[in-house]
């Protein structure tokens, strides 16, 4: 056993060969359970909710009063994009409570939705503003200002995917020490043991934090930093 | 832990590859795919049922306003009935006083009418006794004055000398 990067599943034979890593696989798993679980819950939808249905419901009300307090009214067309990226980062964060590598776990993956908010930035604060008060923008508030202003407008998607990415790497690589760690311990109190059978309940101890815990917090600072960045850009 | 069977080939831990543009790809679909199935759908139940809503709740609002307004107006023209009431009420009661004040002058006419014909009839009764009572006391005289006087006397010739001497008699004692 050993801490390492994604595996590689297949290579497509294309272009000297793409490499179809374990994080794209398990992504198109997290895809197909997000899309199956939408096409179930929206098959029937009633005038008078009830069932599942209200808490469906409550969930997208919730978020685009979340966007729409975020960004505010006019930019509430972000709300399926930032859905999206909530549900996407969400149940890749917990892939690893069912033995899958979490497809956040590879810097790949976070820095495609990093690059994600920066085009929008780059692409909304010009449509808004136009090109000419975006580049002066950077000259501000003095000229000296630009390398800064540039250096911060590149270090906001280079510090958003490292912190997601860290954030769920840190976890397997704590899951897999743990796991050496306990079957270690099996063996050294139990003379010999190769069961691990301390490594029965106390991981899931220890998984409430390092995987639900920091699930759910790393997708939800995804989704408001996105927000609050692409807002204020617009503003 | 179970080893695998094969050694498989793995990525470095830190890389930037090919797996970002699937992964780009990867995102824009399911963005699609959810915007289609779930964001859409709900929103669109969700607006839906709101607009809904208000539109009941307008709709309750007109009634309620309706109603008020037709109560205000059966209030009004209760209240006018009820003027109505009372002022064809007044209008009987002055209606009967007035008639009844015509009822009671006519009979006060009527009796005052009878009473001064009763006079009158008594008034001419006295006259007609008196002229009655006259001739005969002249008869009654003629009568005397012949046999005192035992003589034919001229009855028209005398007649009138004894009428102006009762007349003198009755002008003093029946008038008084």
């Amino acid at each position: 056993m050993e801490i390492s990067g994604p595996e590689i599943i297949f290579t497509l034979p294309v272009l000297g060969g793409i490499p179809i890593t374990e994080t794209v696989v398990n992504s198109w798993i997290v895809m197909a359970f997000l899309v199956i679980a939408s096409i179930f819950l929206t098959r029937n939808l009633q005038k008078i909710p009830k069932g599942v249905q209200v808490l469906v419901e409550k969930g997208v009300s919730m978020l685009y009063q979340l966007v729409e307090d975020t960004m505010g009214k006019d930019k509430i067309f972000f709300a399926p994009y930032i859905g999206t990226l909530f549900l996407f980062s969400l149940c890749s964060n917990l892939c690893g409570l069912f033995g899958l590598r979490p497809p956040t776990a590879d810097l790949n993956t976070t820095a495609c939705w990093a690059l994600i908010m920066f085009l929008c930035i780059q692409f909304f604060s010009v449509q808004r503003h136009g090109l000419k008060a975006r580049v002066k923008s950077f000259f501000e508030p003095v000229p000296i200002m630009f390398p800064m202003n540039l250096m911060g407008e590149f270090s906001t998607p280079v510090s958003m995917s490292f912190r997601h990415y860290g954030n769920i790497f840190s976890g397997v690589i704590i899951s897999t020490l743990m796991g050496g760690a306990f079957a270690g311990l099996t063996a050294l109190v139990f003379n010999g043991l190769q069961i691990p059978i301390l490594g029965i309940g106390i991981p899931a101890v220890l998984s409430v934090y390092f995987d639900l815990f920091t699930g759910f917090i790393q997708a939800y600072i995804i989704s408001m930093l996105s927000m609050v960045f692409i807002a204020n850009a617009m503003d | 832990m179970f080893m695998p069977l094969l050694s498989a080939q793995t990525m470095p831990i830190l890389s930037i590859d090919w797996t970002l543009v699937i992964q780009l790809c990867n995102t824009f679909i399911l963005f699609l795919l959810l915007k289609k199935f779930l964001f859409k759908p709900v929103k669109a139940m969700i607006d839906a049922r709101e607009a809904e809503v208000t539109g009941l709740y307008a709709d309750a609002n007109n009634a309620k306003e309706e109603a008020l307004r037709m109560k205000e107006e059966y209030t009004q023209s209760l209240a006018g009935a009820k003027e109505e009431a009372g002022q064809i009420v007044k209008d009987a009661c002055q209606k009967a006083q007035r008639r009844s004040d015509e009822i009671v002058l006519e009979a006060q006419n009527k009796a005052s009418a009878m009473l001064s014909k009763a006079e009158a009839e008594i008034a001419q009764e006295k006259k007609k006794a008196f002229n009655e009572i006259k001739d005969e006391i002249s008869d009654i005289a003629i009568m005397i004055a012949a046999k005192v006087v035992e003589k034919d006397i001229d009855q028209k010739d005398h007649e009138k000398l004894i009428e102006e001497f009762i007349d003198g008699v009755g002008e003093a004692s029946w008038k008084a």
